[in-house]
């Protein structure tokens, strides 16, 4: 096995912090990624993969790949497991797979972690980077990026 | 509108009219005795006409029909099929969903049909239930037999505060009228338990079922309510349990009927048929029906309805939890329970009575033996505690068998496991219901008995609340058992059903939709010592609650379309 | 919003409101209102302030439509009513999800427009609890309100769940610590356990917390009710835990007076997924004949429950309901949301107060890069990037009345706070719009 890499199960579900800005609504801003995109470990597996809470990390599965910050985790020692908030960037690696019974697969997912210098996106560079429906490229600075991008309505009154 | 409904063959027991040939004449919601000459005639020459069908007890809206349809999908899928004359669906077989209850009733020709068990912390649900079923009255009546604050003034023997409560709970439930279940066998539940009989107390409280009903029944006389206490007596279900039955009866037998009502009873036994076994266990069981005919024979402050068993796959559901608990051991099949805060457990199983089955066709012929062993029809109510011994839609079926002595003693010979035979009387009876009969147990019965004086007749003034057959009385036998089923499918399908004066059902078919009437009591005149009452359990309230006081009622917005009762009666301070 | 020193700039106090974050519904919240603004909250836990305070920068005001660059323009309400029923009459498939945050008034007005047009329409059951749903369809429903817990039990057991975390006050208010009837000491008159392979928040609060390995969640609660009806454990160590444990957990679930089960997405959304709960509903029914035990899951959206509820009423099922055939169908992993979508079946997504963008997985919300996204919702989310036509609704608790259905199915009536931002317009007064112009038959 290369040893920059490490096999995991990877489990997601909700956070207190992350839950909170979700219901403020607050998700495009740095605040929701930073409780969002990250996977709380076990010190050991951080201490393996030479890693210092908040630096980044690249997960893949089958599914998909998508890089988040790493951090500690202050559960009891689960070596191998990794807990990422529920959200966009947790669901681009969990399984779509229902099995018939209309759940798709939010935890006990197999994958892989290691180290990467690869930003972790805002919300809206995630989308865009990952789905790609509209062909628009967001020429605003980083910090306007944290507000939502639309055209408003040239006429003051509307109906 | 004015309408004639012309050269009908007219059953209004109320004014002794039975199956004469008469015009009944209606304008805008009542019936009247003079139309103008704009009224629509409807020719219905020689078909069987009749007040508006009542149901006294049935299951139909609220917490209990949403925990069945959501663990029954089977029964949801059983009865699904488009329904084209009002561009929808119907669904549901025991669980039909809120539409299909007002498209079947409707069909039918009933017009007003109680619910029979409302939680008071959930009678939200319930009334916004009966805003999905169209075309009924809809009363309500609220469970009290369990609730801590009716148990605690019980035992403080304080009858005047418990009036009180069920007036002002009345008021906040939006309830018609007061249910009892299962008297202290429900909080018994609440730590696994049951109690047995009328004087075995519930744990912790001290209180006796026998004490429970006593003094409920004094308060809802003290208050003068339309309706009596309604009571699903102790024991439900068990051989032997006609000892319990019998000694409820009795037990309230010294209570004074409030001189303002012009019900006869002061205790309405509900699904009679479920408490009249005798024995000890399954294996000995026989019909105890012949001494509760008896004693309702010789006692007038009793009134019952019967909870016939229709050999159906049906799902039972009541506030009787540890019932259904036994019932869940007993069989084995999928158990449903759910107990709510303060106020009563609750329980549902689905359920089989097979004609193959001994304890079913007891159960059936038991039901039988009180419809012909009751002398006096004004006593009694045709129900199946719907869905519980049946779904309602087999009323017409019921009524086929009373009818029919023939087609009941082909039954017994043909087709019924020989308990039915060998552990009851029905054999013996060769009594045949009359159509005057009939009417009288699905809608002039229940109508008084509910206290609802405004329908259940045909008099001038009342409620235009009527139903027409396709059944031409004087060329048709109801006794010959051929007839039986075409007197089901003629009854399941009425000719005409009409509602406040509305035509809502032309020849089968349903034409018109109606929001349905939220029926309640409002007792005036104690506002003052209500509001003192509250004050005083407002701490114990919040304790024993997880919902704060000032968000338990069921707002105004939620009971549109109502009709409300009011009653005027000042409690003495 | 979760400032410590007490507010006191406020012109108007509203109290017993209902908060609108989890399925806890709790009635009890007093608002501090300023110039029609909600400057304080009361007795609400951290997110349900933060839901009702709200992010600004992000409020949908205004409806908008996707314009040829690809960008989202504002546009009038009859522009974007008229698209969206363009929209809805030109689909074969649509799909209308969502709903878990919404009042059931204007569910059944959504519903009206699902059974018109014959659509799926679906809730975050069908991602969450659905398979508790299969498994009390399966086995049983034995269930209780939240009042039982609190006056009686003494015993709690908390199984793959961390109400901690997603329903902080329910330990609180409901269920560990309040005082009640039977319970008068409150926390000292009960025993807390956890069931949780992670040593969660929850598992720090109780009494005993025991740790099953993962996905060996379906074995231990095989083994645990095989202790409780006196089987013999073949294995010394089941799921991480010793067979000792296991009988010693079983004795002590059978010796209590009244015991409540609340579970969770811990369990439902495993690999043995409905099975888990097949086997916690027979857990609990065997411990009947002991003692007294009910359980309730712990539903997360504050009225997903009340979408199951109304959808039994009207349509006798309770999600994933199909109207393609003009009557309902309900046929789970094929009527239901993520299935269709991963067979990539629907020609048009609705989502109504919901971000899918939150909760689905990335290869199924692939899908929508290929079909036309309507989204009804208060707040600009992932979905809004995925979005074709955005409808600006309110908040229900907070800018609209209505009803919805705590978890343990106990109605709650929720009050109208403030006025709604100008320009929104309530769920039900939208699709009220849709239904006029959807006009006759399609």
């Amino acid at each position: 096995m290369n040893e920059n890499k490490l096999n995991v199960t990877i489990n997601t579900g909700t956070s207190v912090i992350q839950d909170l800005y979700e219901r403020k609504g607050s998700t495009l801003k740095d605040e929701y990624r930073q409780a969002t995109a990250v996977a709380f470990m076990d010190p050991r597996d951080m201490d393996k993969l030479n890693l210092k809470p908040r630096d980044k990390i690249e997960v893949k599965t089958n599914w998909g790949e998508v890089v988040i910050y790493a951090d500690k985790s202050h559960d009891k020692p689960h070596q191998n497991m990794i807990f990422i908030p529920k959200g966009p960037w947790s669901n681009i690696v969990i399984s779509p797979e229902t099995y018939c019974c209309n759940v798709p697969t939010y935890k006990g997912i197999k994958g892989s972690i290691k180290k990467t210098n690869k930003p972790v996106l805002l919300l809206s560079q995630l989308i865009k980077t990952n789905y790609n429906k509209y062909d628009v490229i967001d020429t605003r600075s980083i910090e306007k990026q944290e507000l939502p991008l639309y055209k408003k309505m040239e006429e003051e009154k509307n109906d | 509108m004015e309408y004639i409904l012309k050269n009908g063959i007219v059953v209004d027991p109320v004014n002794k009219i039975n199956c004469e040939k008469k015009d009944i004449l209606i304008k805008d919601n009542k019936i009247t005795d003079k139309v103008s000459s704009k009224a629509k005639i409807i020719d219905v020459t020689g078909k069987l006409v009749m007040p508006g069908g009542v149901d006294i007890h049935s299951h139909i809206a609220g917490p209990k029909l949403s925990v069945g349809r959501l663990y029954r999908p089977e029964d949801t899928r059983r009865g699904i099929k488009k329904c084209s004359e009002i561009d929808g669906f119907e669904a549901g077989y025991s669980l039909p969903t809120c539409p299909t209850t007002g498209y079947r009733y409707t069909r039918m020709g009933y017009t007003t049909v109680t619910e029979a068990a409302v939680p008071p912390l959930e009678a939200k649900h319930a009334h916004e239930e009966i805003n999905y079923i169209p075309n009924l009255d809809i009363p309500t009546l609220v469970l009290f037999g369990n609730n801590w604050f009716v148990l605690k003034f019980v035992k403080n023997n304080d009858i005047k505060n418990l009036a009180l409560f069920l007036s002002k709970w009345l008021k906040l439930a939006k309830g018609y009228g007061v249910k009892v279940v299962n008297p202290c066998g429900s909080e018994a539940w609440g730590w696994g338990k049951n109690v047995h009989g009328l004087d075995d107390p519930a744990p912790f409280w001290d209180v006796t079922g026998r004490e429970v009903i006593h003094a409920l029944t004094q308060a809802n006389e003290m208050l003068g309510l339309p309706h009596s206490v309604h009571v699903h007596t102790n024991d439900l279900g068990h051989p032997g349990n006609y000892h319990t039955t019998l000694e409820t009866f009795e037990a309230v037998k010294d209570i004074k009927k409030n001189k303002n009502v012009k019900r006869d009873q002061i205790l309405h036994g509900t699904h009679l048929q479920f408490h009249a076994y005798d024995g000890t266990s399954w294996r000995d069981v026989t019909s105890a029906a012949g001494y509760l005919s008896d004693y309702i024979n010789k006692h007038d402050h009793i009134s019952c309805d019967i909870g016939q068993i229709t050999f159906d796959e049906t799902t039972t559901m009541t506030a009787d939890a540890p019932m259904e608990y036994d019932l869940y051991k007993l069989t084995g099949l999928k158990w449903a329970n759910k107990d709510i805060e303060v106020e009563t457990s609750s329980g549902l199983i689905p359920s089989i009575y097979s004609k193959k089955a001994p304890v079913s066709t007891l159960q059936w012929a038991i039901g039988l033996e009180l419809f012909l062993g009751i002398n006096n029809p004004w006593k009694l109510v045709l129900t199946t505690d719907s869905p519980n011994a049946g779904p309602f839609i087999r009323y017409p079926r019921i009524i086929s068998w009373l009818m029919s002595s023939k087609k009941r003693d082909d039954m017994l010979d043909n087709e019924v496991h020989n308990w039915a035979y060998n552990r009851t009387d029905l054999g013996t009876f060769d009594r045949a219901y009359s159509w005057e009969e009939i009417a009288i147990i699905t809608r002039s019965a229940s109508s008084k008995i509910l206290g609802l004086n405004d329908r259940g007749h045909l008099s001038v003034g009342a409620k235009a609340d009527i139903a027409v057959y396709d059944i031409d009385v004087d060329d048709f036998d109801p006794t010959l058992k051929e007839n039986s089923s075409i007197i089901e499918n003629k009854l399941l399908n009425s000719l005409y059903t009409i509602k406040n004066g509305e035509i809502l059902v032309n020849h089968g078919k349903i034409i018109k939709l109606v929001d349905s009437n939220h029926l309640w009591c409002n007792v005036k005149g104690n506002e003052v010592q209500e509001e003192k009452l509250i004050k005083n359990i407002k701490p114990d309230f919040n304790k024993f609650y997880t919902v704060q006081y000032a968000n338990y009622k069921v707002p105004d917005s939620f009971v549109k379309p109502e009709e409300r009762y009011d009653v005027n009666t000042k409690i003495k301070e | 919003m979760t400032d410590s020193k007490p507010i006191t700039d406020f012109d108007r106090i509203i109290e017993n409101c209902a908060c609108s974050y989890c399925g806890n519904n709790c009635d009890d919240i007093t608002y501090l209102i300023k110039d029609n603004h909600i400057v304080g909250v009361r007795n609400a836990c951290r997110i349900g302030a933060s839901k009702v305070i709200s992010d600004q920068d992000q409020r949908l005001k205004n409806p908008m439509i996707r314009n040829k660059e690809g960008i989202l323009e504002e546009v009038s309400w009859t522009k974007a009513i008229d698209e969206t029923v363009k929209v809805l009459k030109e689909s074969m498939r649509p799909v209308m999800y969502g709903w878990g945050e919404t009042s059931v008034e204007a569910i059944k007005e959504g519903l009206k427009i699902a059974m018109k047009i014959g659509a799926v329409i679906d809730n975050q059951s069908t991602i969450c609890h659905g398979s508790t749903i299969q498994a009390f369809q399966n086995i049983g429903h034995p269930v209780l309100t939240l009042g039982e817990t609190k006056n009686r039990a003494d015993m709690i057991i908390y199984a793959g769940t961390n109400p901690m975390e997603d329903h902080p006050r329910h330990m609180t208010r409901y269920t560990a610590f309040p005082e009640g009837l039977f319970r008068p000491n409150g926390r000292k008159d009960r025993f807390v356990m956890t069931w949780d392979p992670r040593y969660s928040n929850t598992a720090k609060c109780s009494d005993k917390w025991v740790k099953y390995n993962h996905d060996e969640d379906y074995a231990f609660l095989t083994a645990l009710r095989m202790a409780v009806n006196n089987h013999k454990l073949n294995k010394k160590v089941i799921a991480g835990i010793s067979a000792e444990e296991i009988y010693k957990i079983a004795d002590q679930m059978k010796n209590v007076e009244c015991g409540s089960l609340y579970f969770g997405l811990g369990l439902t959304q495993t690999l043995a997924k409905q099975r888990n709960i097949d086997i916690l509903i027979q857990l609990v029914q065997d411990l009947n004949k002991y003692t007294k035990w009910a359980m309730l899951p712990m539903r997360g959206f504050f009225n997903v429950n009340g979408f199951n509820m109304i959808m039994t009423s009207i349509t006798g099922y309770p999600y994933g309901v199909d109207f393609a055939r003009g009557y309902p169908r309900y046929m789970i992993g094929e009527t239901t949301t993520i299935d269709l979508l991963n067979r990539k079946e629907p020609d048009v997504f609705m989502a109504v107060s919901t971000d899918p963008g939150i909760q689905f997985p990335g290869q199924t919300l692939k899908h929508l890069i290929d079909i036309p996204v309507i989204q009804i919702d208060t707040h600009w989310g992932p979905l809004t990037e995925l979005a074709d036509i955005v409808i600006p609704s309110t908040r229900i608790g907070v800018e609209t009345c209505g009803t919805s259905y705590r978890m343990d199915s106990v109605p709650i009536y929720m009050k109208k706070i403030i006025d709604k931002p100008e320009n929104c317009k309530s769920d039900e007064e939208i699709f009220n719009m849709i239904l006029n112009k959807l006009g006759g038959k399609n």
